[in-house]
């Protein structure tokens, strides 16, 4: 490969990383991120948990995908919209890094916030309520897989033209909690109708919940490399209205 | 040599609204250029298309020979930006701040705290380089904005409005950086409503109005171009605030401006007023204080170009009107 590109790559991932780090340090105590990032997925668990009969491992596959889930997805809507009202986004516009390589630092942030919520779930799970794990593997990859897919899920929300976060919070709010009760987390896919199992295999949830299954119970409705497969394709797919709609800000001035 | 910046039919519309409208102009290498105009005119709309944050509808813009179309990454790595409001993250320290944009445009590992030192003490900081911005005042933040600007050598920096609200020691430790970045060859962009400061910095001024280049030239050139802005400047005792009206009345007035205890009168022909103004003053046993003939300052020029009255925006309070005037001035040509 040309020597050039590869420098260009490695610079690149190098500001990805630089961003990504910027954020995690100014916004993880935010009091927006600590609400819908790491206290929402909690009551959202206990909402649905508490004196329903289930046993400690079924709780944690369902708490992490909810954790997944809600963190990853919380920190686009946040983050981009409260940057571009301190102006400290054009900040990063204006760097000397592809929109790629910005959006990328931005994923990564959501994703590295629910992974650290999710390992703290899972060491309480394990070692408070006895939980064991079938598939440590397919767990490592449906935690880490999630957290990129969902993040970049919450991008899309995050890259409105917008200066306003609550603008953003509101519809990223409705569709977070519409896949919520389509994919399987609260009601098992077995147990659904025929229109509402399929409106769920649109769901990449559903995919991330199948997959903490398999991982945690060993009882996963799909193939488990099926369910990573979607979430990497999400991981793709999501990316592409976020690339469309900074071209559009950039148009109208945001 | 390549124009560190060359501008061909730039255009923006904002849905129906033509923000800037089929603009050309060159700045060249090494130039401080000052970019001038009332609110609304289009400044920041253009200061943001030659940064990149905003797509224009239509035109080129050129950066050190490479159109800023193909591949911005390159050029934007030459480029620093001081953005009109002091965009430092406010929950990291100065020292912090300074080092993510060192890493953000790839500034060497080892040149990165040398750099940081050597601007926090410039700009007067080092003692709060481990103090979060969030209790740093305006000037501090504004100045900290401006080393996060230029850490990693700009080869164009861009300045938007960099001294507004400012005391006196920071608006004159920016100025000076100012000069002192052009003296070492930096290409200056700055874009101001303060017309003084263009005056004092820019070794040529353009003048943006209704999204129109109105005129480019030297701030010289430009008060050459407006002589029939000529004034003298009159004080009188005693009670001379009540003389506005009969000196406005002279020969050859076309209107006047109160300027603290002083009037200045706008004439075409200062030297016909002179004597007209020592007749009167003698007549009614007034002493003349002062009495002396200005020429067209930059802000005149200003004002003349962009139909604002002047001293609308300086002593409305004071203000004995003159006639309105219509946008004028020549249409802008390269240098």
């Amino acid at each position: 490969m040309n020597q050039g590109i590869v420098r260009r790559i490695i610079d690149e991932v190098s500001q990805a990383w630089t961003v990504a780090v910027k954020d995690m340090r100014v916004y993880y105590l935010k009091p927006g991120m600590i609400m819908f990032g790491l206290m929402m997925p909690f009551f959202m668990f206990f909402s649905f948990s508490v004196r329903r009969e289930m046993a400690a491992a079924q709780g944690v596959a369902r708490l992490l995908a909810l954790t997944t889930f809600f963190t990853a997805a919380s920190t686009g809507p946040f983050v981009i919209p409260l940057e571009r009202r301190l102006g400290t986004y054009d900040r990063l516009l204006a760097a000397p890094m592809s929109l790629f390589s910005l959006l990328l630092g931005k994923i990564a942030v959501g994703a590295f916030f629910a992974i650290a919520v999710s390992v703290v779930a899972l060491v309480v799970g394990v070692t408070v309520f006895g939980a064991t794990v079938s598939s440590p593997g397919f767990l490592m990859a449906g935690v880490i897989i999630g957290s990129f897919s969902f993040s970049t899920l919450g991008l899309i929300f995050g890259s409105i033209p917008t200066r306003n976060p609550g603008d953003v919070q509101m519809p990223s709010t409705l569709l977070r909690w519409g896949l919520l009760f389509i994919s399987g987390v609260f009601v098992p896919l077995t147990e659904m109708g025929g229109v509402a199992r399929a409106l769920a295999y649109v769901s990449p949830l559903t995919y991330a919940q199948d997959l903490m299954n398999y991982a945690v119970l060993d009882a996963g409705l799909l193939n488990p490399w099926l369910d990573v497969i979607v979430l990497l394709v999400g991981c793709a797919v999501f990316l592409v209205p976020s690339l469309l709609m900074h071209r559009r800000s950039r148009q109208l001035g945001y | 040599m390549t124009d560190a910046i060359a501008v061909h039919d730039l255009t923006k519309y904002y849905a129906d609204l033509l923000a800037v409208d089929h603009i050309d102009f060159q700045v060249e290498q090494g130039e401080v250029f000052g970019f001038l105009g009332p609110n609304g005119a289009g400044k920041t709309t253009t200061q943001r298309m030659l940064t990149t944050l905003l797509e224009p509808t239509e035109g080129r813009i050129v950066i050190d020979g490479r159109d800023m179309a193909e591949d911005p990454v390159p050029i934007k790595r030459r480029m620093g930006l001081v953005p009109e409001e002091s965009n430092v993250y406010t929950e990291l320290t100065a020292w912090e701040n300074l080092m993510f944009t060192a890493r953000l445009y790839l500034v060497a590992p080892s040149e990165r705290g040398v750099r940081a030192r050597d601007l926090l003490e410039r700009f007067g900081l080092w003692e709060k380089r481990d103090v979060k911005v969030e209790g740093f005042s305006k000037g501090m933040r504004r100045r900290l904005s401006i080393a996060m600007a230029i850490i990693h050598h700009p080869a164009l920096l861009f300045l938007d409005e960099p001294t507004p609200g400012l005391d006196a020691q920071s608006t004159r430790t920016i100025r000076d950086l100012i000069r002192e970045l052009n003296a070492r060859g930096t290409t200056i962009f700055l874009t101001t409503h303060q017309i003084e400061e263009a005056n004092q910095l820019c070794d040529r001024v353009a003048i943006i109005n209704h999204g129109k280049i109105a005129a480019i030239d030297t701030p010289e050139q430009l008060k050459a171009a407006f002589r029939r802005v000529q004034s003298v400047e009159v004080a009188l005792e005693p009670d001379g605030q009540a003389h506005g009206e009969a000196l406005r009345a002279l020969t050859g007035v076309t209107h006047s401006v109160k300027m603290g205890d002083k009037w200045r009168l706008y004439t075409e022909r200062p030297s016909g007023l002179l004597p007209e103004i020592v007749d009167y003053a003698r007549a009614r046993d007034l002493e003349v204080v002062s009495l002396n003939t200005l020429g067209p300052s930059l802000e005149d020029v200003f004002l003349e170009i962009t139909g604002q009255e002047i001293g609308a925006v300086r002593h409305e309070a004071g203000e004995s009107t003159g006639s309105g005037r219509g946008p004028r001035g020549k249409k802008g040509g390269r240098r």
